[in-house]
């Protein structure tokens, strides 16, 4: 049965503070008993492509010559685009294609869709089941357009091609004092790309997924026409596009939402309880008491609730009316917390070495004299950015996520931290808020946002440090396998659903949804050469 | 001479994984087979989940003429010499029964990589930089240069050969004998794999339905009469268990390198050489070695297109990755994985708990009489190592692989 949206019911949120529930000894690690390399069952279907057996090529790279598109074909170029940022999946495409204008995007899918050759759109790259790994056929990349066009600082919108990478929109703003509102914290992927498949930021659950602040998009059709979209024009393929995982076109330019800049007043409370520090989290999300609010776990017994402000007054707010509900502690008193912890139980002494370590590592990190002025945080992305690759990033990143609703949530991050647990010894979670726009209800069907989140939608990613250590393809898989099993158990979504793990799609949003979206699908893209394997 | 990124000698179901990963990855992959395809593969063909899933994942659905007659199988009942019988489901419902000949050429073809068959390779060269691969087609000698070679034909490897030329004298060999009998009458569950812990029949003893016959197989150390042990089988199955059956109409037998994944003695090759599914050594527990095969292939593949993309040491990169390969198959042998986990693809604590204090008394004791049928090997020290290095290490030494 499909799970379809119940677009009747308006948001109902209840700004009363929850009742605090004893926390309860997590019981999941015990029901899950099998090692980790013992695979049960048959439940996981991974798709791994078959590459393209490249029929008709030579027509088609003559077809590009005749526009000429200049294709790249010699194996540096090609190799190149081997694999993603995940690591796990390897293709090498036949031909590589620099975008540069609309128009020569507009030539080679017509030109695609004629020779029937997948065209793989990528930007940063930074995928991580292989959706931007081309398995023969051409690969488009992106970056070549990455140009911003025009800042409005009186409406308050850019206009930039969709190849740019947010780092370099960022800089180009900050020249008029202005910000995006939201951008992954990986600032290497690509606007276009963000646009396709959501995107969270630590204040998403303010201001909504990064996907939801594109205010038009101009977008070139698998059939090679040069379409501009809104909520008001073309709104059926805007809808579509916006988080429809590249399916429906290639975005070529973007407006985008922007605000004024401004710097952070950054708190941190830090907890010995998963649970807690969820819970604390959605209060803050439910009374609008933060404008930055999200959860970075150290290990499971230290937990990281980061909150920050964009104002005095929202700061001098938070601490008149919510700061005493939180239920965290600050620096000195999670000391105190840990050293009594582990007073009693002296055989984890390794562990509060980690923790330790890991303190010492990262929390400078975050204060770096060259970010902060006056006890402020300047350029947040930069820092986040930053210590998330030279933390958690390394040559592979596997990061399984859940999204669930938010009644949901509590029980999906528990899950997976048990699964995090007997698969690798040190891991990191990261959870923060979606706030959802009603309006938005149809670009959200079969996208990351799941279909019964309300007013927010949640979303924690589990992240293992892998360090120096190499694991095979499998493990890895089985590893996400056993975190995407409970999405589909609890009828949650996920950020990373395409790729290899399109498997899921059908178990997480039913036949009739899919089918829904295959058939639009195949009127767009005939040949079915835009982003193939990548849903369908 | 025909240069290619990598030749794969073999076309088993390991062949077919690495040849998936390579020709995905946009290597040039040639696979080498000596007979003509489809050809001839001695095995049960009973599949675990877990390598009915991989070829699920990387081939698409089974066509039906891949499977033989009963087309699934839903577990494996032990058999003990106290009588006692316990049928276990394999997790997550049935697998397939593979006809190994079919089954290889479609996961092959469908690999994507170039099949040259009916030629035998005869030897190597590992230059550093290149192999050259001596074969004959046909009778005709031919040769090849690559970058790498996947060693993938099996336990009685040439690829071995060529490098470790003492290799396959240093190992225990056995040998494994199958006999295809008319069925007059057979109690015997055709749903199930059947085994028996019987020290007195073999070190291997199996039977199931295939085709409208029935399989009687035995197993013991390279040297025994395979006539004699078979026909004790039959007659130990027809005496305790009712089985009746005709003569045989058919019968295949080969060796087999049982041993290395007990004692964590792999063999995973040297240079640009790598070895892979069970020439390495691979087999599960209930010597079913299929699934080992697909995983270990794909890791291998892997390991190639990885160590050439990050220009790394093509054995380092191999070691470190097949060791999560390694963990899996050596848990099921490993005595405190059995006891406190489940490294088993079927619930063999959980069926023995189901049992009375008096059955659970007897299979403990038949089992022990059985394991010390294997005390000649001198592997229990071994093994005893083995795990006990598990949870110091977390894995399995990688000094102790060839």
């Amino acid at each position: 049965m499909a799970k379809s949206i119940d677009t009747g019911t308006m948001i109902s949120e209840t700004f009363q503070r929850k009742v605090i529930e004893p926390s309860t000894p997590s019981a999941y690690s015990d029901s899950c008993h099998v090692g980790p390399d013992a695979l049960l069952g048959i439940k996981r279907q991974q798709t791994n492509p078959t590459r393209w057996n490249g029929q008709s090529w030579q027509e088609f790279a003559a077809a590009l010559r005749d526009h000429d598109i200049e294709l790249r074909e010699n194996i540096a170029a090609r190799g190149t685009f081997a694999t993603d940022a995940g690591g796990t999946a390897y293709g090498l495409p036949h031909g590589v294609v620099i975008a540069r204008s609309a128009a020569q995007v507009s030539a080679l899918l017509k030109a695609a869709q004629q020779f029937r050759v997948p065209v793989t759109v990528r930007g940063g790259g930074l995928t991580t089941e292989g959706e931007s790994v081309a398995f023969g056929g051409v690969l488009l990349d992106m970056t070549g357009m990455s140009q911003v066009l025009h800042v409005d600082t009186d409406a308050l919108t850019v206009r930039t091609e969709g190849g740019i990478f947010w780092h370099s929109l960022a800089e180009e703003l900050r020249r008029h004092g202005m910000d995006y509102l939201s951008a992954p914290l990986n600032l290497t992927s690509s606007v276009g790309g963000t646009l396709g498949v959501g995107g969270i930021d630590v204040n998403s659950p303010r201001l909504g997924c990064s996907a939801d602040q594109a205010l038009s998009v101009q977008v070139v059709t698998p059939r090679g026409n040069i379409v501009e979209c809104s909520d008001t024009q073309n709104a059926e393929l805007f809808q579509r596009v916006i988080l429809g995982y590249g399916q429906f076109g290639v975005i070529t330019e973007a407006t985008l939402k922007i605000r004024r800049y401004t710097p952070l007043r950054m708190h941190y409370f830090y907890y010995d309880s998963l649970r807690i520090a969820v819970e604390d989290m959605q209060l803050l999300n439910r009374n609008d008491a933060s404008d930055y609010s999200g959860i970075l776990t150290i290990m499971d017994c230290a937990v990281n609730l980061l909150v920050a402000f964009d104002s005095d007054e929202r700061e001098a707010a938070f601490r008149a009316n919510w700061q005493s509900h939180l239920r965290g502690h600050g620096e000195p008193g999670f000391a105190l917390c840990m050293l009594r912890r582990y007073v009693l139980r002296p055989w984890k002494l390794p562990e509060a070495w980690f923790l330790f370590q890991r303190k010492r590592e990262l929390f400078p990190e975050f204060r770096r004299s060259e970010y902060m002025r006056d006890g402020l945080m300047h350029d947040r992305t930069v820092v986040f950015s930053r210590a998330v690759w030279k933390f958690w990033g390394s040559k592979q990143m596997v990061i399984p996520d859940l999204a669930t609703s938010a009644e949901k949530f509590v029980e999906a991050v528990e899950r997976g931290n048990a699964v995090c647990r007997k698969y690798f010894p040190h891991y990191t979670l990261y959870c923060v808020g979606i706030k959802l726009r009603p309006e938005h209800k149809a670009h959200y069907e079969m996208s990351c946002i799941p279909p019964d989140a309300e007013g927010w939608a949640y979303g924690c990613e589990f992240e293992p440090m892998i360090g120096g250590q190499v694991y095979s393809r499998d493990y890895f898989q089985s590893f996400k396998n056993a975190i995407y099993d409970i999405g589909v158990d609890l009828g949650g979504s996920y950020y990373r659903f395409g790729g290899m793990m399109k498997g899921y799609i059908r178990r997480v949003f039913g036949d009739e949804v899919v089918d829904r979206h295959l058939a639009m699908k195949r009127e767009a893209d005939p040949a079915m050469i835009l982003n193939r394997d990548v849903i369908f | 001479m025909r240069t290619v990124d990598v030749i794969i000698v073999g076309a088993g179901l390991s062949a077919a994984a690495a040849a998936k990963r390579l020709v995905d990855a946009g290597l040039e992959t040639i696979v080498l087979e000596r007979q003509k395809l489809p050809r001839h593969k001695i095995c049960s063909g009973i599949l675990s989940p877990r390598g009915h899933r991989f070829l699920l994942e990387n081939f698409g659905p089974l066509p039906r003429e891949v499977l033989h007659d009963p087309v699934s199988c839903r577990g494996v009942t032990f058999h003990f010499p106290s009588m006692v019988s316990m049928p276990m489901d394999f997790f997550g419902g049935t697998t397939p029964h593979l006809h190994r000949k079919e089954a290889d050429y479609w996961a092959v073809k469908s690999s994507g990589a170039e099949i040259h068959d009916q030629t035998s390779f005869v030897g190597l060269q590992d230059n550093g930089d290149h192999v050259i691969v001596k074969a004959r087609r046909m009778g005709e000698p031919v040769e090849y240069r690559a970058r790498q070679v996947i060693g993938a034909d099996g336990p009685s490897s040439q690829v071995i050969r060529a490098i470790y030329p003492d290799y396959p004298q240093s190992i225990p060999w056995f040998f494994v004998g199958q006999k295809f009998h008319e069925i007059i009458e057979c109690p015997l569950d055709e749903q199930y794999f059947h085994f028996w812990f019987h020290p007195g029949l073999g070190h291997y003893t199996w039977s199931h339905a295939r085709d409208g016959r029935q399989i009687v197989g035995v197993g013991f150390k390279s040297g025994d009469n395979f006539a004699k042990k078979h026909a004790n089988v039959v007659n130990y199955l027809s005496d305790k268990h009712g089985v009746r059956l005709g003569e045989p109409l058919d019968d295949e037998g080969c060796a087999e390198n049982f041993g290395p994944s007990l004692i964590n003695r792999y063999v995973f090759g040297k240079g640009n050489v790598l070895i892979t599914g069970q020439a390495s050594g691979f087999l599960n527990m209930i010597g079913e070695g299929m699934s080992c095969a697909l995983h270990s292939g794909a890791i291998c593949g892997e390991a190639v297109v990885e160590a050439r993309l990050r220009n790394r040491p093509m054995q380092e990169m191999y070691r470190r990755m097949i060791a999560s390969e390694v963990r899996r198959t050596t848990d099921q042998w490993n005595p405190l994985k059995i006891a406190f986990d489940r490294p088993h693809e079927a619930d063999f604590p959980a069926a023995l708990m189901a049992m009375g204090w008096r059955d659970r008394a007897k299979v403990l004791r038949d089992l022990w009489s059985f394991i010390v049928l294997y005390k000649e090997f001198k592997w229990g020290r071994q093994i005893f190592r083995a795990a006990m290095q598990r949870p110091l290490i977390g894995g399995y030494s990688m000094k102790r692989w060839l």
